[in-house]
């Protein structure tokens, strides 16, 4: 019998910004923005349902007087990445 | 990039490329520091060396206490130029480097409070063999998380200066003003040759993209 795949990491984007925060200590909204070819405000919604999963961490600055968002992956989101690869495996049979 | 529900196979593609696009190359101006601290260091070493020469007076080497000027201008220089992305390697590099600067405060307590009880005058000498020391096993730690050969072995140099520096010391107690040069000179080593070679370096890399 199959684990089932973690709904909130099964799609797109989300895994997308997980993985990038997974190999990186930090990243700002930006330059994750640019790295999966997002639109802002989906982006920006996929980052809170991550965050308000605990997944991630998001702080909210400035640079200068530029407003700069930076986020990172949490110890529950690395566990839950890595819990959901693991899942991947036993489907694919690796 | 969309919303989407994925099979298990695009799934662990996504992960695959998502890491692969992280792995940054270097950044032009990767090797500044190095830069700004290097030829900084050097100017001031002759300015020292040229002033107690002229004088005959040491009370010139109280001018080292400009170097800790130097962490807090580069601070105030890349205010607003955060980067977009920090990597473990960053960290780490950054990390090394608080430590060592935390060790070269402390030294200079710690040397202050000792000349206060024993010698009731402040004599910092020591913190010339040491500094470099510190910048020397810094710049090497630098190179093994680079994999920048130059800066693994080039501070050989430094070593070899500070156990002649400390020998000099033991044996004789005395100080020449060549040490400020000595002191100054090792950075175009350890300091400004690496500096340049990681600006080089990445120039390239940013040519090939």
């Amino acid at each position: 019998m199959f684990k089932e795949l973690d709904p909130l990491l099964h799609s797109q984007l989300r895994l997308a910004v997980m993985s990038i925060l997974l190999s990186v200590e930090e990243a700002e909204f930006v330059y994750i923005k640019e790295k999966t070819n997002a639109t802002a405000g989906n982006l920006s919604v996929q980052l809170d349902k991550l965050s308000e999963a605990g997944y991630i961490g998001i702080e909210k600055g400035f640079a200068g007087k530029k407003p700069r968002t930076v986020c990172r992956i949490t110890d529950k989101g690395r566990l839950a990445m890595e819990e959901y690869v693991n899942t991947l495996r036993q489907y694919i049979n690796i | 990039m969309e919303e989407r529900k994925l099979s298990e196979k695009e799934s662990l593609d996504l992960i695959t490329q998502m890491i692969n696009s992280t792995k940054r190359n270097m950044e032009v101006g990767s090797g500044n520091v190095f830069l700004y601290w290097g030829y900084f260091t050097v100017f001031l070493s002759i300015v020292i060396s040229i002033l107690i020469m002229c004088t005959q007076s040491y009370i010139w080497s109280w001018g080292w206490m400009a170097m800790f000027m130097v962490g807090p201008v580069i601070s105030y220089k890349q205010r607003g130029h955060e980067p977009a992305v920090v990597t473990y390697t960053d960290k780490t590099i950054s990390k090394v480097w608080q430590v060592f600067g935390c060790m070269f405060g402390l030294t200079f307590v710690l040397i202050a409070i000792f000349c206060s009880f024993y010698e009731r005058s402040f004599n910092f000498i020591l913190m010339l063999p040491l500094s470099l020391l510190y910048c020397g096993l810094g710049v090497s730690i630098n190179g093994i998380i680079l994999r920048e050969k130059w800066m693994i072995y080039s501070p050989v140099v430094a070593f070899v200066l500070v156990i002649y520096m400390l020998m000099a010391l033991m044996e004789h107690g005395s100080v020449t003003v060549l040490w400020n040069l000595y002191f100054g000179l090792s950075f175009i080593v350890i300091m400004i040759i690496p500096g340049h070679i990681l600006n080089n370096k990445a120039k390239k890399q940013c040519l090939k993209n």
